[in-house]
């Protein structure tokens, strides 16, 4: 073949795997536009505002108006958007409107959310990186003893969980570990700007709450899609030939049955960020739900804007990443169409 | 209105989503049991079971040292330490903490010299002087004087300011600085009582040029360390503070928790010694376990109903009087508080200076509100009453008047709106024809000027009746003690007769206190002793 026709074969033959990423990362874009443009006419039409939240019983419908106009918080909706998104394409995440009202000159949002952002991720991925495993472990473990008493206690140890308000599993959880037991400590305070790892003890009930009320779904896919696999031909095949049970399982078994879960485990981790609201308040840790919540109280528009859009696209990237893990374990989607 | 609607509890973080910050002041309690109170309730179903006493005793000798951990719910980014926007029970931990006032509020709402060591009305109580205290230093070293004082009161004076209504009566661009230590205030109108604008946390003393606040220096017990609003502040001891030996612990740590399960439950497990707004359920349930302190606070602080005199059918006398007597007082107080009250007699500033003690305590009259009903011919009135989850006790202490009224055939359908809109003027404060509110009093001649005078800014029963305001201003501007608790008596006469507020409870405020904590003295004048960290010490 001349060496024309070559890299043609070469352009033409793209590989399916960049080939999606290339679209998927145009989806996602299109997805966060989306996303900001619910956010933001979801703020404009909070009543209420910043101001009269500051000027408070004092705030005539008059004085409001006058603080809004000074505050440049009256723009045209057009113009605001345009700017906030403008900003964020600097890395400027604008002005906290409280902060304003209050007098300040500049109120910079980032250093508001950056150490409860910091504590929600550390959260979020402690958490995730229990829930992964227990999820695919407890999910083998009910599809081999399918039927019998061990899939009967997880399947149900599991839905009590999800089936469980979060506060009611965190209340339960205190009042065993901490009422009763004294094992460990009620609420997950950490000062500002530490690291919540110093104090890993903290950390403890939160994260199994956490746990227990987001296990299910992955543990009952996991379970579902083993259960099918290992009834195939191929899995008696293996056994027949000798290898061990475990790496039947493990190695052969749960690969196939893993497509599915990866979507809902990538649910569980997308539920972890935006999810962990009422956990952190009800064990007081500072995180990005608490500051969200304060926020929409205070109408401080800015910071409930930026902290929605950076909850919005976490749960996209968490989607690519997971079609793309889904991709590369599936060889037959990375064939070309 | 600082004396008026501050110091609200907060919300829960959910219920904050529907709040919004009325002057800043999101009370942030709220459903506390329907959410996220089953916390508590465990805890506290589980606590240990011996008795011990609420009141907090000050046995021993003060002992210096230790960090003293404070929590109250957090107000997010809009909390600060500017006493001027101070509103929040948190913003004002912090204020009273690093700052000091002209004029100290007693826990028997007597008074005692702060910065402030004499005050000298001329004859008619238009001119007063004040001498300050010599020998006090701000927490940088400079010397407390007359011109820091002249300054704050300048600053209060703006219309930003939540101190205006305890200085708008002051010509604050004509003071005059006699000496260093040395200030004449000319007023707008006569006040017998100049000292009294100046006990509220909205009128403490900040140095001379302060503008941001953001290192904040005061002459006060504490001194700034560190603020992260929406999470904690340190503080450090004032090893110089003019009361000295206070304050007794090293270090004062204010953090936020919201959630009123999570704040007990810290305190519970040691993380914190002290927490503001214990919900009285949660109280009453730890009152007997000994494992907290349970400190009340005898105080007037009204929660009442409050009818619009104006429209029908408030606007009969005879319908607002009926309904005063629907209400059954004691019963309401265990029912919406826990029992954490005394008994309301419509007039408000129970136990205050110049109450009238002698008007006969309103009880429970069904028979005579029917016929007073049907003498205004109103039997089976229907109305129609708005209560909010921003303060606790509303809900319930509506639900228990519906009740209470159908025994005089009075219908009434409650209306629960959310609590954003309950205190905003742009919204519905001021538009409800029945609803509920609760102030926050030290004094009594604040609230009437703010809630019953022609120029009340909040005038939730829109009353407006000239004689009475002549009355308001002799009674304010008399400097016979005598005189001026005749002219008061007649005025609250008024009100008890036909003004259109049910108050029905004096409410205490409760607090929980590690049982390590000696030193702090409950107080009418506010929260955990009116925020007396420096009477604290770690036993």
């Amino acid at each position: 073949m001349t060496a024309v026709a070559e890299r043609g074969r070469r352009v033409r033959e793209t590989s399916p795997v960049l080939a999606f990423l290339g679209r998927r990362m145009l989806g996602a874009l299109g997805a966060i536009l989306v996303a900001s443009l619910v956010i933001f006419l979801g703020t404009v039409v909070l009543p209420g505002d910043a101001a009269s939240v500051v000027l408070g019983r004092n705030g005539t419908p008059q004085q409001v108006a006058a603080l809004n106009h000074r505050l440049h918080l009256d723009k045209p909706a057009g113009t605001e958007y345009a700017d906030w998104m403008s900003g964020l394409a600097h890395g400027d995440f604008g002005d906290s409107a409280v902060g304003l009202a209050q007098g300040e000159t500049h109120a910079p949002v980032w250093p508001l959310i950056s150490g409860p952002l910091k504590n929600s991720l550390i959260l979020a991925l402690v958490t995730a990186l229990f829930m992964i495993p227990l999820s695919l472990f407890l999910g083998v473990l009910a599809a081999v003893n399918a039927g019998r008493p061990a899939d009967h206690v997880i399947s149900l140890g599991t839905l009590t969980g999800i089936a469980l308000p979060e506060f009611v599993i965190g209340s339960l959880l205190v009042g065993v570990f901490f009422v009763g037991l004294n094992w460990l400590p009620p609420v997950a305070l950490v000062p500002p700007g530490a690291n919540p790892l110093d104090d890993p003890q903290k950390l403890v009930l939160p994260v199994m709450t956490l746990l227990l009320a987001s296990l299910a779904s992955g543990v009952r896919m996991v379970r579902a899609g083993m259960i099918e696999v290992l009834g195939t031909e191929y899995v008696q095949t293996a056994r027949l030939n000798g290898l061990p049970e475990r790496r039947v399982l493990y190695r052969y078994a749960m690969r196939n049955a893993l497509a599915p879960s990866i979507q809902v485990l990538a649910q569980n981790l997308q539920w972890l960020i935006g999810g962990i609201i009422i956990t952190e308040s009800v064990f007081a840790y500072p995180g990005l739900g608490t500051t969200l919540v304060t926020a929409v109280g205070n109408r401080d528009v800015t910071v409930v804007r930026d902290i929605a859009l950076l909850i919005a696209v976490a749960y996209i990237l968490i989607n690519l990443v997971a079609d793309l893990i889904v991709m590369l374990l599936v060889p037959k989607l990375r064939e070309p169409a | 209105m600082s004396d008026s609607r501050n110091d609200r509890p907060p919300t829960t973080p959910l219920d904050a989503m529907f709040d919004q910050r009325l002057s800043r002041q999101t009370l942030f309690r709220g459903a506390a049991g329907a959410m996220l109170g089953m916390s508590p309730l465990l805890a506290a179903a589980c606590g240990g079971g011996s008795t011990s006493s609420t009141a907090q005793t000050s046995a021993g000798q003060p002992k210096r040292g230790g960090v003293l951990r404070v929590s109250f719910a957090s107000a997010g980014t809009a909390e600060t330490l500017s006493p001027l926007i101070a509103v929040t029970p948190i913003d004002q931990a912090r204020v009273q903490s690093l700052y000091d006032p002209l004029i100290i509020t007693n826990p028997d709402f007597s008074t005692s010299p702060g910065l402030a060591l004499e005050w000298n009305p001329n004859s008619d109580a238009t001119v007063w002087e004040i001498k300050l205290r010599s020998g006090v230093t701000f927490h940088n070293g400079k010397d407390f004087t007359a011109d820091d004082v002249i300054y704050s009161i300048q600053q209060m004076s703006k219309p930003s300011s939540y101190a205006l209504p305890f200085v708008s009566g002051i010509n604050a661009k004509d003071i005059k600085k006699v000496d260093k230590l040395t200030l004449q205030v000319p007023l707008k109108s006569p006040d017998s009582d100049l000292p009294s604008n100046f006990a509220q946390y909205n009128t403490w003393i900040f140095q001379n040029g302060e503008t941001d606040f953001k290192h904040p220096v005061g002459t006060g017990p504490f001194m700034y360390e560190s603020f992260t609003p929406g999470q904690q502040s340190v503080f450090k001891r004032n090893p110089n503070y003019w009361q000295s030996p206070k304050p007794y612990a090293d270090q004062l740590k204010i953090v936020g928790i919201t959630d009123n399960g999570a704040r007990l439950n810290a305190l519970l497990s040691g993380q914190i010694d002290a927490m503001g707004m214990l919900p009285t359920a949660q109280a009453k349930a730890h009152q007997s376990t000994g494992d907290i302190v349970v400190l009340t606070g005898k105080s007037p602080q009204p929660i009442m109903f409050y009818m619009d005199v104006t429209k029908p059918p408030f606007n009969n006398n005879d319908v607002r009087t009926a309904m005063k007597l629907i209400v059954d007082r004691p019963a309401m107080i265990e029912g919406a508080l826990n029992g954490f009250g005394s008994v309301g007699n419509d007039i408000v500033g129970k136990g205050l200076p110049f109450y009238d003690t002698s008007l006969p305590q309103r009880v429970q009259d069904i028979e005579q509100a029917k016929s007073l009903l049907k003498k205004a011919g109103q039997e089976n009135l229907t109305v129609e009453l708005q209560t909010s989850e921003i303060i606790p006790g509303f809900v319930e202490s509506a639900t228990l008047l519906a009740q209470q009224a159908k025994a005089a055939g009075v219908t009434i359908n409650l209306k629960q709106v959310p609590a954003n809109s309950y205190y905003n003027p742009s919204l519905l404060y001021l538009k409800m024809s029945f609803a509920e509110t609760q102030w926050a009093i030290t004094g009594m001649k604040f609230f009437y000027l703010q809630a019953l005078s022609k120029d009340s800014p909040y005038n939730e029963t829109h009353w407006n009746v000239p004689s009475f305001d002549s009355l308001l201003s002799k009674a304010i501007g008399e400097l016979d003690k005598t005189k001026a608790q005749d002219y008061w008596n007649q005025i609250q006469t008024i009100q008890y007769n036909e003004g259109g507020y049910i108050d029905w409870v004096a409410a205490d405020w409760v607090d929980g206190l590690s049982t390590k904590v000696k030193g702090i003295t409950p107080s009418g004048a506010g929260a955990l002793g009116n925020m007396a960290f420096m009477d604290a010490w770690l036993a």
